[in-house]
């Protein structure tokens, strides 16, 4: 059965929750209701031109300008952190032990996620998965025009990601999903997965304990066997969520 | 853009730089946290242009997309600034005329504001709050004290009757 009615609010991101993972995951796999959701974006996009037009600040042109050609950092904007030369000799010991563990954990996360067939899930599953406590986030196509995802982080660390408008990827691609944490340069997966040829996925991740130490979640283009650390433009993401 | 031609930034934001300001300021109702989303969306795009497909949708729509999800960030990592916003209407910056538009622009602001003012009120309002606000539909029943089914049907209702208007206008430029 098709979601219609609640299709237009699900266009303009205004579902949330279970209903709207389940309207998510229903979308990604249906055509119908992938073609009426895409014509809604579109229409929704063009809707700022029923504004009075306002001119922007005249310097704003020479800052976009400055920052283009100095090249931002990929994070843009994202604090580094800040960590006084005095410390790092103490630092290093328990930043090799953490960077160790977190690569352990990122090849059996790696391992165990290979195991799973990406494709869609059976409507139960998406309703059970969805009713257990979480947290929504939402990513949207920043590299990547057109493209957005959901992703529900269960409090166990369980969790689903539906993914649309993202481009099929040749054989030996794939796209990978990170948790990029607050205060050091660690960098966990959540999985890698595949998109069908309409660019939609559904895929089971593994989530971090917290979110609350997370700074931002990134999907990044990578080799098919996935990478340890990010290496491709930030196609997905999230800074801000609930 | 997707070369990496300076030029090719200058032009787009001569010529979508206006309406992306508007945009953001219609989110976050202050002019500094609008030209911020603005340059961001900028940078963004800039630092994006070599995964961009066309096939995927044009140039102004990936904007305004990364232009409202940035504005909608903000306006929820602030909520102070939100409430104030939701208090006090926006003023003190008066409308001005932003560089003249291609006639197939115009044509579809045109057709935009049209549709607009045919819509009913509250579906319009129920419109603006999902959009511009970020609101779920929960969030908008529970501000307007209706039924959420009610906000639903009127959510659905505007968005096809905008749809029916404005994307034969729009799925020729996606094509294009």
């Amino acid at each position: 059965m098709h979601p219609t009615e609640n299709l237009a609010a699900h266009a303009l991101g205004a579902l949330e929750g279970p209903e709207g993972i389940s309207v998510e995951a229903h979308v990604a796999t249906c055509a119908t209701c992938g073609s009426v959701v895409e014509q809604y974006r579109a229409v929704a996009s063009a809707l700022p031109m029923g504004l009075d037009p306002v001119a922007p600040p005249p310097e704003a042109w020479a800052a976009i300008r400055a920052k283009a050609r100095q090249g931002r950092p990929p994070a843009d904007g994202w604090a580094k952190a800040g960590v006084r030369p005095l410390w790092r000799r103490a630092m290093w010991p328990v930043l090799t032990t953490l960077v160790a563990s977190l690569l352990v954990w990122n090849v059996v996360l790696q391992r165990e996620l290979t195991r799973r067939a990406p494709g869609p899930a059976p409507g139960p599953e998406v309703e059970a998965l969805s009713r257990r406590p979480g947290r929504l986030v939402i990513l949207a196509g920043t590299g990547q025009p057109g493209a957005s995802a959901r992703l529900f982080a269960a409090v166990d660390g369980g969790g689903h990601l539906a993914i649309s408008g993202l481009t099929p990827l040749p054989g030996e691609r794939t796209y990978q999903l990170w948790f990029i944490r607050t205060g050091a340069s660690t960098t966990v997966t959540g999985g890698t997965f595949r998109v069908n040829s309409r660019g939609l996925a559904w895929a089971k991740i593994i989530v971090p304990a917290s979110l609350d130490e997370v700074r931002a979640i990134a999907v990044t283009e990578e080799p098919a066997q996935g990478s340890m650390a990010p290496t491709g433009t930030h196609l997905l993401e999230a800074t801000a969520w609930r | 853009m997707q070369v990496g031609d300076e030029s090719a930034l200058e032009a787009l934001y001569g010529r979508y730089g206006g309406l992306i300001f508007t945009l953001a300021l219609r989110i976050v109702g202050d002019p500094e946290l609008a030209r911020e989303v603005l340059q961001d969306t900028f940078l963004r795009g800039w630092d994006g242009r070599d995964a961009y497909d066309s096939a995927r949708g044009r140039v102004p729509g990936w904007l305004m997309g990364i232009a409202r999800n940035r504005a909608i960030d903000l306006l929820r990592s602030r909520p102070h600034q939100a409430r104030l916003r939701e208090r006090e209407p926006l003023g003190g910056l008066a409308s001005e005329p932003v560089q003249p538009d291609a006639t197939d622009f115009i044509m579809l602001r045109r057709a935009v504001v049209s549709a607009l003012r045919g819509l009913p009120i509250a579906q319009r309002q129920a419109i603006e709050l999902a959009y511009y606000g970020g609101h779920t539909q929960v969030e908008i029943a529970r501000e307007l004290g209706e039924p959420l089914g009610t906000i639903k049907s009127r959510t659905r209702q505007a968005m096809e009757l905008l749809r029916a208007v404005l994307w034969p206008l729009i799925e020729p430029r996606r094509e294009a």
